[in-house]
């Protein structure tokens, strides 16, 4: 009876040690995270504007289907998806295999001047690639001195051109950010396995596809989720370089949550209402990837 | 187990000495004022040191607020006045965040809020605006101002800078086309488009620049014909069936085929057309004046001709585009704030001639206008007396209700707008803007 009181004391001791030591961490997480996270859904079913706010249960979320702008929005921001998240996974795939070459010289510098775009301020390089591409910037001047284009490109008020500037924008941003993982699992191949494949007599081509994209699918899977979370919740770029104009060519629904808060007369329910549709909108589109490219490792 | 407790208990107190380290750091500024105000409550009921004010753009209503502030330090030297520059985007985060967050930490005393803008946060955030009905009287200032800066029948704001539109145009490129600047005393909007095209003609600049995202043009048009994008009331969506707007859509639509104008995209190109000579026109409010000044080499190249009206609606020569007021926080400090805002622009004629000669501000204080300030001729645009004319103007602009949705319903009409311009039925455009804008405004 005694043995099995100071096990029991013991155990207690060790559990609640072992609690104080994830205590602190725990509390910030509730604090920091899990409310605020329940006070945006419970804001969501309120509306009005400003403080004067009521509790009209789901009428935001019907809101939500037939709001024309609010499905505008989605559309750009699936139109950049679709188009750039694959950009820019198989350029950041191409330039990694590229500069893990052991042949090559420079390596250092190349990788650096790839990566640098992403410590970049996101604020600043958006100015900068505004005025790149505005009606008499650097692009339409070289473009016209290079006797490209006859008449300068409309990049920033053209709904398509905007639509590709901001592709342009993001691609430059990320590309070296996602190479850099890229990288760090490529070194991790061994190199034995591509003098197996050599001695076998398989093309560089064969190799690529046969043994890197295999062997990086954990990665590629890995890139390509964060990368969908990163464009759903795509806002610097647009708001700075185009302001999601010309009309709402380009914008995207994080602006429009900006929008619905501070540009409009502040209606902070319904801006929580469409907060809520890209978490959920995240957690389809990751479940999905992690079912087609998941297999085992999922 | 002494030892998990103990483990316990250090967690324990660190969570609280960061909690208490942080909300003190927060709150500090504001401890120090109330202890202050709690001080001198003893000697002068109701009387605070220090006030703090926020604005925007540092050569305008920044530069204004210095010398309202050295104004008022002749009489009140006891009183601090901290003048913190944001831009405005900034404001209106600040302000909604705060605001909404129910704690009046970290809020100003004064703030400035665009009049398209205010009575959103009026209405939004009932009493947490100081009411300064005893304080000024709001018929002292042009009528079209009292409808955003009142509520209820009480008196919030301080009408500011005017926001009178003109024509500013090229006299140089007017002539070359054979017009004068007294062609333009009494014209419509076609009629400047006419004017506009022999302009190009002849000199192969553009008569105006647009930015597609921006109707402050259309803004400028219905409220010059006493209309808005909303009825009386401030809240019924006023597009399909709007007469005014129908003709500014369609005179808009007219500047863009009839290819006299130019495209921008931000404030840095629209004032880079302007200064380099690419653009004969621009019809906009008065605080333009120093962008267009800045370039000296053009003095005496531009005059400023009254706003062409539309032909419906008894549709006026004057209008207005985003003036801006002064509002006093409902938080410690707000009896202060208040007498400082009723002893400079609320009262104070001779320092809005200062305000006038030495930064260009054209307040809607209507004793002001008498000043001799008001009459001086201007150099820059030939000796013309523009100061008077937009005082004058200024008189004429017919009073609208903004209400709190300008922004939301003109993103709508942005986006219809661009389909009216690709080719859609302008009663279509009209009333699909009319039937989103209801459903998304309740």
């Amino acid at each position: 009876m005694h043995q099995t009181n100071s096990k029991l004391r013991f155990r207690t001791k060790s559990v609640l040690t072992g609690w104080s030591f994830v205590l602190l961490a725990v509390i910030l997480i509730f604090v920091f995270y899990f409310y605020p996270m329940l006070q945006a859904l419970i804001l969501s079913f309120q509306t009005g504007t400003g403080s004067n706010l009521t509790f009209t249960g789901f009428d935001n979320y019907s809101r939500l289907l037939s709001d024309k702008t609010f499905i505008v929005s989605v559309k750009n921001t699936f139109i950049y998806l679709l188009v750039q998240v694959p950009l820019m996974i198989i350029l950041a795939l191409f330039i990694s295999v590229l500069l893990n070459d052991s042949k090559l010289r420079f390596k250092g510098f190349f990788r650096t001047a790839i990566f640098l775009p992403c410590v970049t301020s996101l604020v600043a390089y958006s100015v900068v690639f505004k005025y790149l591409f505005s009606g008499n910037g650097l692009v339409n001047t070289m473009l016209l001195k290079l006797h490209l284009v006859s008449a300068p490109i409309e990049w920033i008020t053209d709904p398509f051109w905007a639509k590709i500037t901001i592709i342009i924008a993001i691609t430059w941003r990320w590309t070296g950010y996602n190479m850099i993982f890229y990288l760090s699992a490529l070194q991790n191949i061994d190199h034995s396995i591509y003098e197996a494949a050599k001695i076998d007599g398989a093309s560089s081509t064969r190799q690529f596809f046969g043994i890197t994209v295999p062997l990086l699918k954990p990665i590629i899977l890995f890139t390509s989720i964060t990368s969908t979370i990163g464009t759903l919740q795509l806002f610097d770029e647009v708001m700075n370089i185009t302001k999601g104009g010309p009309g709402n060519a380009t914008q995207t629904i994080s602006q429009y949550i900006y929008n619905l808060s501070f540009k409009y007369a502040a209606d902070f329910g319904y801006a929580a209402t469409v907060s809520y549709s890209i978490v959920i909108m995240i957690a389809l589109l990751s479940v999905i990837q992690f079912k087609v490219a998941g297999d085992k490792n999922g | 187990m002494k030892k998990g407790f103990a483990l316990v208990l250090i967690c324990l107190l660190l969570l609280t000495a960061c909690s208490s380290n942080s909300g003190s750091k927060n709150s500090g500024n504001t401890a120090g004022d109330k202890g202050k105000t709690e001080n001198t409550a003893a000697t002068e009921p109701a009387q605070a040191k220090e006030i703090t004010i926020w604005a925007w753009d540092p050569a305008f209503n920044i530069a204004a607020l210095e010398v309202a502030k050295a104004e008022y330090a002749k009489t009140n030297p006891d009183v601090k006045i901290n003048i913190v520059e944001y831009a405005q985007a900034d404001i209106i985060q600040k302000l909604n965040t705060g605001l909404n967050s129910g704690t009046t930490k970290g809020l100003p005393n004064i703030v400035l809020i665009e009049d398209y803008r205010s009575q959103s946060f009026l209405q939004s955030y009932k009493d947490s605006f100081y009411d300064l009905s005893s304080s000024i009287k709001g018929t002292d200032f042009a009528d079209y101002k009292s409808g955003p800066t009142s509520l209820d029948g009480k008196q919030y704001g301080i009408p500011f800078d005017s926001g009178v539109t003109g024509l500013y145009v090229r006299t140089d490129y007017l002539e070359q086309a054979g017009y004068k600047l007294a062609d333009l005393q009494d014209i419509d909007w076609k009629k400047y488009i006419e004017i506009g095209k022999a302009v190009k003609e002849k000199t192969g600049k553009a008569l105006i620049t647009l930015d597609p995202n921006d109707l402050g043009l259309i803004r400028v048009m219905i409220q010059s014909a006493g209309e808005w994008y909303l009825k009386e009331d401030g809240k019924t969506p006023n597009i399909a069936g709007n007469a005014p707007l129908k003709e500014a859509f369609e005179t808009y639509k007219e500047l863009t085929e009839s290819n006299v104008a130019k495209v921008h995209a931000d404030w840095s190109q629209f004032v880079a057309a302007l200064n380099s000579g690419d653009v004969a026109s621009v019809p906009t409010g008065n605080w333009i004046t120093p962008s267009i000044t800045a370039e000296a080499s053009q003095s005496g190249k531009w005059g400023i001709a009254p706003l062409p009206k539309l032909t419906v609606n008894k549709s006026v020569h004057a209008s207005n585009l985003g003036g801006s007021s002064w509002y006093v926080m409902n938080v410690d400090g707000k009896e202060t704030a208040a007498d400082f805002m009723a002893k400079t622009f609320g009262s104070n004629v001779e320092m809005y001639q200062k305000l006038l000669t030495d930064i260009g501000v054209i307040g809607t204080f209507k004793a002001a206008a008498g000043g001799e300030a008001y009459s001086q001729a201007n150099e820059f645009f030939s000796g013309q007396k523009v100061v008077s004319d937009f005082a004058a103007w200024t008189e004429q602009i017919p009073s609208v209700n903004y209400g709190i949705n300008t922004y939301a319903i003109e993103d709508i009409l942005i986006v219809e707008m661009q389909n009216y311009l690709n080719g859609k039925d302008i009663d279509s455009v009209l009333s699909d803007a009319q039937a989103q804008a209801e459903s998304q405004i309740k």
